[in-house]
């Protein structure tokens, strides 16, 4: 009995070590291709690889894409992980373990592509595997390289999907594949019809995939399903090249091939029996060539009517791939359906931009809305608090490495070392100089200098790492069109926080009454018993205080340098002195117009941001001088200066 | 060694180093020209840094024709007249035998006119966008063809891309070099409408719109790949938005010419692992030279310092200059010249460096993929490629050939047969 | 009237008295015409102090006497550098054009030539199409012209706009501020047809002097920016005496008042505006050239900033108060941030003067605007006074 189990036992050890033996066979015939693979070469041994039908083969692949597949100095490969100089082996096959010093071997490196290639090859293992990771895997394979020989897996495993979201997401990818590739004419058409609503990049690349054609020109119309017939006048220069590319006409004369042709024709100093010091000019140029040409020692020059006469005798046109006429008028129906709705998702989507840098340059302005619009002091350094706070927070993450505890002790840390950079501030400088208002805004340029400089001398000119939490990572996706990221949102709140937050404090509290008071008629103010001083230094803390906050925002949002305070002063003073000084709302709607307005310019004009910020700036400098008590101006007697 | 190493800059940067051994007559002296304070100082104080290191290890090496080798570091302050103004003191006040500096294309601009004028010796170590070819810079750098048509062939062949977003910061790197990969991914058949290129400007931050356009470049179903030639800190913005919008690499995949290791030290990488850079050298390459640099540098400067592409590109110009001028036997400026062309190098990277007749290097270039911990994966190594002053693929350069040892001309118009002109165009 | 204008001005004798000597001494000392003891590189360096002096003179006008604080007058700077380096750049590589279609067997033709120019100048930033701004290139007439028009104009439009609309103090800073800005984003553009961030380079290399050494244009430059200094110095103080200088001044200390006594007070700061933008223009002019590169990055607001920082130090509302503290900071600047400053070792910490240059400036501005608001030449006209 023993002795029989034991036999069985070597008879089913001997099959496997067999078919061991043949997946590093088959490896090792393909060994090139494996150990430098490309995408244009590596199918040939992923083929072989399938067909053999070993279990071992889906590990090996993932394992491969994973790039931990080791080769061997002597050639043989190995699924191994590094751990200091030595390597952790497991046979491809038996999956024996192993170590071995790590100099011996050579990590695989599959770029990209192949990884790509390699992940649809695995596909057929995954699709229904029990895990969920793998089978998403494959589906997100299916979807980066479509292919018709999918559609009828893809269906197959859509019945046994035990996860709801995945499930949903076969049938849409199924859909997809059926406009594309399946068989019967009137399925493939019922699916495009049930793209017209869909305005994902997927579905437009289904329905233009289907609706891809080439242009080409013939002396007659082609038979074929044409998508239209093309005007050659429209850009006959164009045309005509196409022409020539295509060998029906001779090349146009340009000023190079004259001047060529001259040269290879110079007779005793003339040519065409013009002198060469008369060829200065064009006209004379073109009248030496036609001579020339006359005398047939260069072909006859191409003029516009000889180009025009041309064009006319060719029909140009683009054809579509697809034959069926049927599936390419409903293919343009549902794009040009999508194409609207995509248009007013477009739309939305740059609004939602705009609104998400206005609440941007609201946040960073601010602070200033509060020192420079209520209190009317001038402080060039307001973008140094807004680096302090961003720095703030870079040096909480160092100390703390949980994000959002991070994030949770950066922010009030960042309002109270700010508050007390502003207080001192104010203290040591500003209170001496509130009668000289331009003086403030030099010697507040001067603390911005050596704030600057300071920072750069702690931290460095490179940017610092401010890490969001993970719940702020990712975008809210509403289309593919639609979508903002969290931490912009988070942005946009934070700005609503703060304005209710300074509108309550300025007009619901104490405080408020009294910097109003302080504000208007200081030595009146301090005859009803308020400390001017006190109300001053609070004030001024206070909107500094919250330049900290929004530096450790912008922070997490862009970059942490010493020079990001610069960046946003120019554009945040614009924001208060266009809004309207005196006033939170108006510094809202400063914000509001300087972002929505830079992201209208920007979509003229897509190519170049800068432009955008250039005309933005102009707009502004413009809109002052007609209007300089800004968007929302004071009236009556605070209006005075 | 930080106190030693301290006081030697402060005294290199008095310009007294008396570091010239005292048998020596004529001693030898190397002119370091870069930036260690305003904007560029943090990417150019790691080169000075670099060339300091390898002079000390050449005077403990017995120094150069039987010199010690004395530093002059002079610093240009990230201000371009100043750099003119410091080379001409350089040459002219400190007589240096070369000149070992420069970063910014603008930088170098401004000091060749300087140079050209003096007769002095320049090597230049960044990646740069080509077209110029002067008489007194070796250029130890990237042309486009060693960084950006690679990383092109490898985005067109290997990844399959059949759509372009060139984004880039708006100045003449990226213009030029957009410029020529836009003709040739053209001559390569990408239709004209595949190509989306945008500027922005130096340290951007609002990147949501311009990658919510990169992703709707993928609605007509081609395969869409990013080249960025974003500069500096505008790529943190860049890349966390990319991040944000949960973009991996295998699906749109970019590939950056101006982020380096230095770089990425300012970002997460975790969700930026497979997106790539080219570059002629990484870091993580692993060769004996390169862990030998490494250990050097990191003793030498730090144990959180990483090293970078122009730094190797200096490592093999100060040495290339070094055994020139042995060759030559002199530090004079034409002779050493004359002994540069030809003169071979071993790279970090393995495989060996050539000083070509048109003052450029043949290297290799290489591709990487970010991981996780701020390095690059090297997945791509090509055989030596030779810089190419004039580009191929700008018919108005494509004429134009650079040879200094034959034709005596770095702009040699091969149609016309004639030398446009013998200083550069500046 | 001319006598009355020198004696309210002692310093203006004084000043061209002191400006002739030191010219006579740096050319004396200087390599091309004397003892060698200067370098070139240091000639150019105080030839562009002085053009720098002048500049601050300006700023000191239309801040110090008429009390608009503008930080746009380096833009009026820079546009009067890029109108010479236009013509420079343009003529210098037309020559070298020529001479290399010159030896073509066919005369080129003006499109020819035209394209050719284009391409040197503009190859370098990708592009090789002429664009409008420069038309005028190829005369140097015309483009010392603009040196003068353009920074006018420029100034005349914007302050018509700004003074029409009483915006005044802070507000017209910021105003000003956003202009500069606005123009430095321009240029920084490739599109604006002057290289971008690039700018315009080479500049040192004056054409048709192709073989005169550096060391002799420096010090030609250098004479010609004292001489240009000298006569800024005296055409101001001539603007800032009398009648006129006294409504400026009073329009400093309370425009409602002069406005109330009948002058048109717009008018007046319009003229001191725009003729501070043209003597700006002119410093530009004479400065880039000896600085052998403009590009965007000069005009930026922050080099404005500094400018009305040298004022301030110098002392305001005295003319030589502005040369001053141009001069005295600039130089100090460059003296700083070249490394000339000892670095200062505190046992645990080195103070690298590089690094330190900057928090020093700033600080010592905060302590020069709460401490000493007259600057240095309040100084000055303290120990002036003092004397019996």
């Amino acid at each position: 009995m023993r002795r029989i189990f034991y036999a069985i036992a070597l008879c089913f050890g001997t099959v496997m070590a067999a078919q061991a033996q043949e997946l590093q066979t088959i490896l090792q015939t393909h060994a090139d291709e494996i150990a430098k693979p490309s995408r244009k070469t590596v199918n040939v041994a992923l083929e072989d690889l399938v067909a053999s039908g070993l279990p071992t083969v889906p590990g090996f692949l993932e394992a491969w894409v994973e790039k931990s597949v080791w080769q061997r100095g002597d050639g043989q490969f190995f699924i191994g992980a590094v751990e200091d100089d030595q390597i952790n082996l497991r046979d491809v096959d038996s999956g024996a373990e192993s170590t071995a010093d790590k100099s011996d071997f050579k990590q695989l490196k599959p770029n990209g592509g192949v990884r790509r290639v390699i992940g649809t090859a695995l596909v057929q293992f995954q699709l229904s595997d029990d895990n969920l990771t793998r089978r998403t895997t494959a589906v997100a394979s299916i979807a980066r390289r479509p292919a018709a020989d999918q559609l009828a897996p893809l269906l197959a495993s859509v019945e046994g999907e035990p996860d709801p979201a995945l499930k949903a997401r076969k049938i849409q990818l199924a859909n997809f594949l059926s406009a594309r590739f399946a068989d019967n004419p009137e399925d493939r058409i019922t699916a495009i019809n049930s793209l017209a609503k869909d305005t994902s990049v997927e579905a437009r690349s289904v329905l233009n995939q289907i609706l891809q054609n080439s242009s080409g020109v013939a002396p007659s119309e082609p038979e074929g399903n044409i998508a239209r017939i093309l005007d050659p006048m429209q850009a006959p220069d164009a045309y005509y090249a196409e022409l020539v590319e295509a060998g029906f006409a001779p090349a146009r004369t340009g000023p190079a091939v004259i001047r060529a042709a001259l040269e290879a024709n110079i007779v005793d100093g003339r040519v065409g029996n013009i002198p060469l010091a008369q060829l200065g000019t064009d006209a004379a140029r073109e009248r030496a060539y036609a001579a020339l040409a006359k005398e047939g020692l260069a072909p006859p020059l191409v003029t516009t009517q000889t180009r025009d006469h041309a064009l006319g005798e060719y029909v140009f046109y683009d054809l579509y791939d697809e034959p069926n006429a049927e599936i390419t008028a409903a293919a343009e129906a549902a794009l040009s359906s999508v194409e609207q709705r995509v248009a007013f998702a477009q739309a939305a989507d740059l609004a939602l931009d705009g609104l998400s840098l206005a609440s941007i340059y609201f946040l960073a302005a601010i602070g200033l809305a509060i020192t420079f619009g209520v209190m009317g002091v001038i402080n060039m350094a307001h973008g140094e608090f807004i680096m302090m706070g961003a720095y703030t927070g870079y040096v909480v993450q160092t100390f703390i490495p949980d994000y959002t505890v991070s994030i949770l002790v950066a922010l009030p840390l960042a309002f109270a070392i700010t508050f007390g950079a502003g207080v001192t501030m104010e203290r040591l400088v500003i209170r001496h100089l509130y009668h000289r208002p331009l003086e403030t805004l030099l010697a507040t340029f001067g603390i911005s200098i050596a704030l600057q400089q300071l920072a750069k001398n702690i931290f460095g000119t490179q940017a610092r790492p401010l890490t969001s939490p993970d719940w702020l990572d990712g975008a809210w996706v509403i289309s593919d069109v639609i979508a903002i990221s969290y931490i912009r949102i988070a942005i946009f709140v934070l700005a609503l926080l703060f304005l209710a937050l300074i509108l309550f404090v300025l007009k619901r509290t104490r405080l408020g009454l009294e910097v109003r008071a302080v504000t208007q008629n200081p030595g009146m103010a301090a005859s009803m018993g308020i400390n001017p001083d006190r109300i001053n230094m609070l004030t001024f803390g206070l909107g500094s205080g919250i330049a900290g906050i929004a530096g450790v925002a912008i922070g997490l949002y862009a970059k942490v340098t010493s020079e990001m305070g610069a960046d946003y002063i120019v554009q945040s003073f614009m924001t208060v002195v266009v809004g309207g000084v005196g006033n939170v709302w108006g510094t809202l709607a400063g914000a509001s117009m300087i972002g929505f307005l830079q992201k209208g310019i920007e979509w003229l004009n897509p190519s170049n941001t800068l432009a955008a910020q250039t005309y933005m700036i102009l707009f502004i400098i413009l809109f002052i001088q007609f209007r300089p008590k800004g968007i929302v101006a004071l009236k009556g007697r605070a209006a005075a200066d | 060694m930080t106190l030693k190493f301290s006081s030697y800059v402060t005294a290199a940067i008095l310009g007294s180093a008396a570091m010239a051994a005292a048998d020596c007559a004529d001693p030898v002296k190397v002119g370091v020209l870069h930036s260690l304070s305003g904007t560029m100082a943090i990417s150019e104080t790691t080169l000075k840094d670099t060339m300091l290191m390898l002079i000390e290890k050449q005077n403990a090496a017995g120094g150069v024709l039987g010199c010690q080798i004395e530093a002059v570091v002079v610093d240009p302050a990230s201000d371009w007249p100043l750099f003119a103004e410091k080379a001409r003191e350089l040459l002219t006040v400190h007589d240096v035998d070369v000149i070992f500096g420069n970063w910014t294309s603008v930088s170098r601009k401004s000091v060749l006119p300087v140079i050209e004028e003096l007769n002095g010796l320049l090597f230049y170590p960044v990646q740069y966008e080509g077209e110029e070819s002067s008489k007194n810079v070796f250029y130890t750098g990237a042309a486009p063809n060693q960084q950006a048509i690679p990383a092109v062939d490898y985005f067109l062949e290997e990844l399959g891309v059949e759509k372009f977003a060139l984004l880039g910061t708006d100045y003449v790197y990226p213009r030029t070099t957009n410029n020529i990969l836009e003709q040739y991914l053209k001559d390569k058949g990408i239709a004209a409408d595949d190509i989306f290129v945008n500027y922005t400007p130096f340290g951007h931050s609002d990147w949501a719109t311009i990658v919510g356009d990169v992703v709707a470049l993928g609605e007509d179903g081609k395969q869409v790949g990013v080249i960025s030639t974003i500069n500096g800190d505008a790529n943190i913005g860049f890349y966390k938005e990319l991040a944000a919008a949960d973009i991996s690499a295998d699906d749109i995949p970019v590939v950056a010419f101006s982020v380096g290791e230095e770089e990425l030290s300012g970002l997460d990488t975790s969700n930026l692992v497979g997106h790539l850079a080219a570059w002629n050298y990484f870091q993580s390459a692993d060769t004996p030279a390169n862990t030998e640099f490494i250990d050097a540098w990191k003793a030498f400067a730090g144990e959180e310092r990483v090293t970078n592409d122009p730094m190797e590109a200096h490592y093999i110009g100060f040495n290339m200059w070094v055994n020139a001028a042995t060759e030559a036997g002199t530090t004079d400026v034409d002779a050493v010249r004359a002994a540069m062309y030809g003169q071979e190098f071993p790279n970090l990277t393995g495989g060996t460096a050539v000083m070509l007749p048109n003052h450029h290097l043949a290297k290799p270039v290489l591709i990487g993929e970010i991981t996780a911990d701020g390095q690059f994966d090297i997945i791509s190594q090509t055989k030596e490629v030779p810089g190419d002053a004039w580009t191929d693929f700008l018919p108005d350069s494509a004429k134009l050939v650079s040879d200094w040892k034959e034709l005596g001309c770095g702009m040699f118009n091969t149609e016309t047969e004639t030398c446009v002109q013998l200083t550069s165009n500046y | 009237m001319r006598k009355s204008f020198l004696s309210e001005n002692p310093s203006v004798l004084w000043f061209i008295a002191a400006l002739g000597l030191f010219t006579l001494m740096v050319t004396l000392l200087s390599e091309a015409t004397g003892a060698g003891l200067i370098s070139t590189s240091f000639v150019k360096t105080l030839g562009k102090t002085l053009c720098l002096c002048l500049i601050a003179i300006a700023m000191d006008v239309v801040w110090g006497y008429c009390g608009i604080l503008s930080l746009g007058h380096f833009a009026f700077f820079g546009i009067g550098g890029y109108a010479i380096g236009m013509w420079l750049m343009y003529a210098r590589t037309e020559g070298i054009v020529l001479e290399s279609l010159a030896g073509q067997t066919i005369p080129p033709t003006p499109q020819e030539i035209s394209d050719a120019i284009g391409n040197q100048i503009f190859g370098v930033v990708g592009s090789s199409e002429f664009p409008m701004i420069w038309a005028f290139a190829d005369s140097l007439f015309l483009q010392l012209l603009m040196v003068v028009l353009v920074p006018g104009l420029l100034a005349l439009v914007f302050g018509w706009l700004a003074f029409r609309s009483r915006v005044t103090g802070v507000y017209l800073s910021i105003l000003t501020q956003a202009m500069t800005l606005a123009l430095s984003l321009y240029l920084f553009q490739n599109d604006s047809g002057l290289r971008g961030n690039n700018g315009l380079s080479g500049l040192q290399n004056i054409p048709g002097f192709e073989g005169t050494p550096q060391s002799t244009i420096a010090i030609v430059f250098f004479l010609i920016s004292a001489a240009a200094l000298g006569a800024g110095y005296v055409f101001f103080a001539w603007i800032v005496s009398g009648k006129m200088g006294s409504v400026i001044k009073g329009i400093r200390d309370n425009e409602a008042r002069v406005r109330f006594l009948g002058y048109h007070v717009e008018s007046y700061k319009l003229f001191v505006f725009t003729i501070t933008a043209v003597i700006s223009g002119i410093a530009g002019a004479l400065y880039y050239p000896q600085a052998g590169i403009i590009n965007p990055g000069e005009i930026a607001p922050i080099a404005s900033i500094y400018l009305a920082v040298w004022v301030a130090i110098g002392g305001r509302g005295r003319l030589y108060g502005a040369v001053i503290g141009a001069a005295f900071v600039s130089l100090l600047s460059s003296w700083f941030t070249g490394g000339g400053a000892p670095d200062i070792n505190l046992g645990f910490y080195t103070i690298q003067w590089t690094d330190w240059w900057l928090v020093l400036l700033g600080v010592s501005f905060v302590a020069v605007t709460l401490l000493f608001p007259k600057g240095i030449g309040g100084l000055f006209d303290y120990l002036v006074r003092k004397q019996p």
